[in-house]
């Protein structure tokens, strides 16, 4: 194997890190970054569920008959998300509140399906935990940065902390949905000029 | 806990049931490629190919629509497996360019003064057009902006130049340009291009039998780029070294130079080009497409043959060229003596269409060593006939088979083999002291400098019209009279004279006056009554004109006699550009199919035989389109006359002083000085359709 | 919204809370087909087709197989389940039986099956507690509000494709920024219901 697990950790920081160089799983991106808080357990969530599809996808790659490989990797994937949804049922009801719809519907963004697909049924455990892992922190980075951004300006707070002093007034426009399409669409661009 | 797992496994047991008996139900052929492609892409149904779900990126992948890459989510191996269930060795697949096709630009005056949004779309949409020529680049840079790889930049000349190294193919540029300037081909699909009534071309190019793209070519000479140039005529004509030497270059008569100015010299600078990669010592590597497994015998080594199997191999078919004589070149070998086209020139030149992996048979004839029957057992998917046209036409008079009496091309053919060695040193050719040649043909002119070389004392042609009629080249008449020819015109034999051991002593013939022109233009001449007039003479050879020796028609029984022929020989083809004979998977061109024509209309014919080949073998329809345009010229870009041209004179082609060149046969014409070509190459006036780049005064 | 009418229903689904600009639902799908007009209709077309079908059998499975064996936490994999093979059977079956609807659809029913605009719209008309008919125009609704925004996204992104964006704007980038400012159009819909 010529890559390393630590590039295969690594290029999910950077290289390819969703949603910017991998223009997938924009849903939940928009739908859940009003704040920073958010967009981290949204991040987790999806990290974990990455994790663990890739790790069982991985492990049982040889058993899964390649017709209806798509179908199974589905029901792995709908199982981890029911896991998660009753563990934040239970332990972090508030946040599951605000995440609402996107938590269900982490079975359908194309991220953890296209790793699975893509990554987990050709490579080894350790290469795919990486990779999962790699991805997901990554995930969840663009989701905090996005979060932080549209929750600093829109609000005027920074991980519920103010920033600015009761004076400011929020650019309300930002946690609204106009404002995630033009947020992440500025974002996009920037990441775009940096690599040139 | 109970109830869920049988919950779940009834669900899944319901769901996969209903699934495989709707599979059996509903089933309908698919072509079984697109499940297997399809079971390498992620699956994820992301759409970020820009295809509705992988499914319908399979299908477009199957259909040859979508790169074998399309997967956004999927690895390079995915890519790479996808392309082996395709057939295509991503690796070697054909690269997909992007080329400029109008090299307009600035210089095509604006018919309107436009002020609207910076975009060609919208200028087309608006007017149609900014600049007078009606098919021409409008230069507000659509492509630069739809590229995202950066290879394309609107030139110094206004418009859109291509950086081949960065671009990709990707056909962004091609989808944005309303005037379809921008075409993204492989080279296989620039090789099968014909001439089209709407292309931008300039008048020589629509002229040239062989469609080569002069003014690029004379550009890249300018430019120092004397490899680029070599490639370029490649693409239309193998047989460079060969035609800048015989070509009577029917180019230049069209040369909008010529119209204010002498014609600039293009076939010395085809010459010059084909003479340094000789000289370099090295074939330039030519591009072959990846194999497609079939296979195309041509019969016949002459140059259709050659230019058909050239091309043919360049599009990836293996081909075999069977050839009746012992090395290839057919007439330019035979034919054209050694003081016009030395034989060493023409191997090295054969040995490069060779190279690149075209096989050659040698001393086998159609009819007597093989037939077409036994080429289709041979799993040959189609065969190009370019026999050529090797039998002389006779006078029809008296006395025509005495002794001392030949006939063109066994005259020439006999010598070229003794002189070649070719295991004829016993044919060594009989030359008279008063020689006579009937015709006034390219053959006619090779014939009388041949024997002026030999050493016959007194060489005169014998022609029934008068010089301005005479189809031979203008530079080989001169060539001739130069070389102590003398010319009897408005003369035509009646008998051949012969003593008693029947060799022949005189040729009578009747003095001709003209009359009224004919069909084809020329002034008929009409006898004059009682004229007739004797010549003494020991040696008579007439080249009155040659059409195809089709005798392998009556040798082969099987599947020859469905193949149709002229009145004059020839094979029948009803289209001049599909050139498909009467039976489907024998095409031909050349000599063989119009008569002895010039060297360089036997190249084209080769080319477009390849290309109707190569869609006959493919299983494509090979008629050309409608707007093909063969031999003619496009109206709007022929001009009356032309403006801002500062006179400037042509390169004179520098050929060997007459006393040395009549008593050998060393190469009378030389070829052009490295300067001479960058002066001659900055005469042309990089012509486009309609616009031309005036002299700088 | 279970205590409103079927047209307040509909208002609100295609404009109010349109599932692509307020729900944020869909987005792989809205920016991957949307750079052509004729796919954004085929798009439509079968969001709307597929969207109604899963909406009433998701709502089946909920209330006569879930709520009763008090399964409800198996919720999301059952109709991810059901909608997958329900997109495929309705694929195999046009393919078969109505050829002409297979050539227009087909080739967008696969990308439907993980658009989460369909698991997501049955989820919230089963949150919402909505009865079946009104969840049956509430997928309805909820689908065309998908084509309208799709389509208008289409037909503005074939006229970008005309303008000067530059260089680190253009595709995905500018499709956004796009797609923020028709998402701020559709907000003076908010208050009509």
């Amino acid at each position: 194997m010529a890559k390393t697990i630590t590039q295969e950790f690594t290029k999910g920081l950077w290289k390819e890190i969703p949603p910017f160089r991998l223009v997938l799983g924009l849903c939940p991106v928009l739908g859940v970054t009003t704040t920073m808080e958010n967009g981290i357990g949204m991040g987790l969530a999806t990290t974990f569920v990455l994790l663990c599809s890739n790790i069982l996808v991985s492990s049982l790659r040889n058993i899964i008959p390649p017709k209806v490989r798509i179908a199974c990797f589905i029901i792995i994937i709908a199982t981890f998300v029911i896991v998660v949804e009753l563990v934040m049922q239970a332990y972090a009801y508030r946040l599951f509140l605000k995440l609402g719809l996107f938590i269900p519907l982490i079975v359908v963004n194309c991220i953890v399906l296209g790793r699975a697909e893509a990554f987990a049924s050709k490579n080894g455990l350790l290469p795919s935990m990486a990779d999962g892992l790699g991805i997901g922190i990554g995930f969840t980075l663009s989701l905090a940065s996005l979060g932080a951004i549209r929750e600093v300006l829109g609000t005027g707070t920074f991980y519920g902390a103010s920033v600015f002093g009761p004076s400011f007034q929020p650019f309300t426009f930002m946690i609204q949905a106009p404002g995630a399409f033009v947020c992440l669409g500025l974002m996009l661009c920037i990441m775009n000029l940096f690599e040139n | 806990m109970l109830t869920a797992l049988l919950f779940m496994l009834g669900l899944g047991a319901t769901c996969g049931l209903m699934l495989s008996v709707a599979s059996k139900v509903f089933y309908v052929y698919e072509d079984p490629r697109i499940a297997e492609v399809e079971s390498f892409m992620a699956a994820a149904n992301c759409a970020g190919c820009g295809y509705t779900g992988c499914s319908a990126a399979a299908v477009a992948v199957v259909a040859g629509e979508a790169p074998p890459s399309v997967c956004v989510v999927a690895d390079a191996e995915a890519a790479a497996n996808i392309a082996a269930v395709m057939g295509v060795d991503p690796g070697t697949a054909e690269p997909l360019l992007s080329y400029n096709t109008c090299t307009g630009g600035d210089r095509a005056a604006d018919k309107y003064y436009y002020m609207g949004i910076n975009s060609c779309q919208a200028l087309a949409t608006l007017y149609g057009g900014k600049h007078e020529c009606p098919v021409g680049c409008l230069g507000l840079g659509d492509c630069v902006r739809a590229c995202v790889f950066d290879a394309l930049k609107i030139g110094p000349h206004g418009y859109p130049v291509v950086d081949e190294m960065k671009c990709v193919g990707c056909g962004a540029c091609e989808k944005v340009c309303p005037k379809d300037i921008m075409e993204i081909k492989t080279m296989s699909q620039k090789l099968l291009h014909l001439n089209q009534y709407d292309d931008r071309i300039a008048p020589c190019q629509q002229t040239c039998p062989a469609e080569i793209d002069i003014p690029r070519y004379i550009c890249q000479i300018k430019n120092g780029d004397y490899e680029g140039a070599v490639n370029t005529i490649r693409e239309r004509n193998p047989l460079m070294l060969s035609c800048g030497r015989v070509c009577p270059h029917p180019c230049e008569d069209k040369c909008r130079r010529g119209i204010e100015d002498e014609a600039v010299s293009i076939n010395q600078l085809k010459r010059f080009v084909a003479d340094y990669e000789m000289n370099s010592g090295r074939h330039l590597p030519v591009s072959v497409a990846p194999s497609t497994g079939k296979k195309v015998a041509v019969i016949g080594g002459g140059p259709a043959g050659l230019s058909c199997a050239f091309f043919l191999r360049r599009l990836g078919h293996d081909v075999t060229i069977f050839d009746a004589m012992p090395k290839l070149g057919g007439m330019i070998r035979y034919g054209i003596p050694e003081y016009r086209l030395p034989k060493e020139v023409l191997a090295w030149e054969t040995d490069g269409i060779l190279n690149i992996g075209i096989e050659h048979k040698p001393n086998v004839m159609l009819g007597r060593d093989f037939d077409i029957g036994s080429l289709v057992a041979s799993g040959y998917d189609a065969v190009f006939l370019g026999i050529g046209a090797w039998k002389d036409y006779t006078l029809g008079v008296e006395g025509e088979n005495l002794g001392g009496c030949y006939t063109g091309i066994i005259f020439l053919t006999n010598f070229a083999l003794w002189q070649q060695e070719d295991g004829a040193r016993d044919r060594q050719p009989f030359v008279g002291n008063k020689c006579v040649v009937i015709g006034g043909g390219n053959t006619a002119i090779d014939c009388v400098r041949t024997l002026i070389r030999l050493g016959a004392e007194e060489v005169s042609i014998v022609y029934r019209r008068t010089r301005k009629e005479m189809p031979a080249n203008e530079v080989e008449i001169v060539a001739a009279e130069h070389e102590g020819v003398k010319f009897t015109f408005l003369a035509a034999p009646t008998r051949v004279i012969g003593d008693e051991e029947g060799n022949v002593t005189g040729l009578e013939y009747l003095k001709m006056e003209l009359g009224e022109p004919d069909a084809s233009g020329r002034r008929r001449p009409v006898p004059i009554e009682g004229s007739e007039t004797i010549m003494e003479i020991d040696m008579l050879i007439t080249a009155i004109g040659q059409g195809p020796d089709v005798f392998f028609k009556d040798e082969s029984k099987r599947l020859d006699k469905d193949l149709n022929l002229t009145r004059w020989d020839t094979i029948d083809c009803e289209d001049p550009v599909a050139l498909q004979s009467s039976i489907p998977y024998i095409f031909t061109g050349g000599d063989s199919a119009t008569g002895a024509d010039l060297v360089v209309s036997a190249i084209g014919a080769g080319r477009r035989a390849a290309r109707s080949i190569h869609l006959y073998i493919t299983g494509e329809e090979i008629t050309p389109p409608d707007k093909t345009l063969f031999t003619n010229n496009i109206p709007v870009s022929i001009f009356d006359s032309v403006e801002g041209i500062e006179k400037s004179a042509r390169t004179k082609m520098p050929e060997l002083p007459v006393e040395d060149r009549i008593k050998s046969f060393v190469e009378a014409d030389l070829v052009i000085s490295e300067e001479e070509a960058l002066y001659e190459s900055d005469r042309c006036l990089q012509c486009c359709l309609t616009c031309y780049n005036k002299d700088v005064a | 919204m279970s205590e409103m009418g079927y047209f307040s229903i509909i208002i609100s689904t295609i404009f109010v809370n349109n599932i692509l600009l307020a729900k944020f639902l869909g987005q792989c799908p809205f920016l991957g087909t949307s750079k052509k007009m004729e796919t954004a209709v085929g798009m439509a077309m079968a969001v709307i087709f597929v969207l109604v079908l899963a909406g009433s059998i998701t709502w089946v499975i909920y209330h006569l197989f879930l709520v009763p064996f008090d399964l409800v936490y198996l919720r999301t994999i059952a109709f991810i389940l059901v909608i997958a093979s329900l997109v495929q059977f309705v694929e195999l079956f046009l393919k078969k039986s109505i050829p002409a609807l297979y050539a227009g659809l087909g080739i967008f029913l696969p990308l439907i099956t993980t658009n989460c605009a369909v698991l997501g719209a049955c989820v919230i008309n089963i949150d919402e507690e909505l009865g079946f008919m009104k969840s049956l125009v509430s997928s309805f609704g909820f689908a065309v509000g998908f084509g309208v925004a799709l389509i208008l996204f289409a037909g503005v992104r074939e006229r970008i494709t005309l303008a000067r964006v530059p260089k680190p704007l253009q595709d995905t980038s500018i499709g956004l920024v796009t797609a923020g400012i028709i998402a701020l159009a559709f907000f003076s819909f908010k208050g009509m219901v």
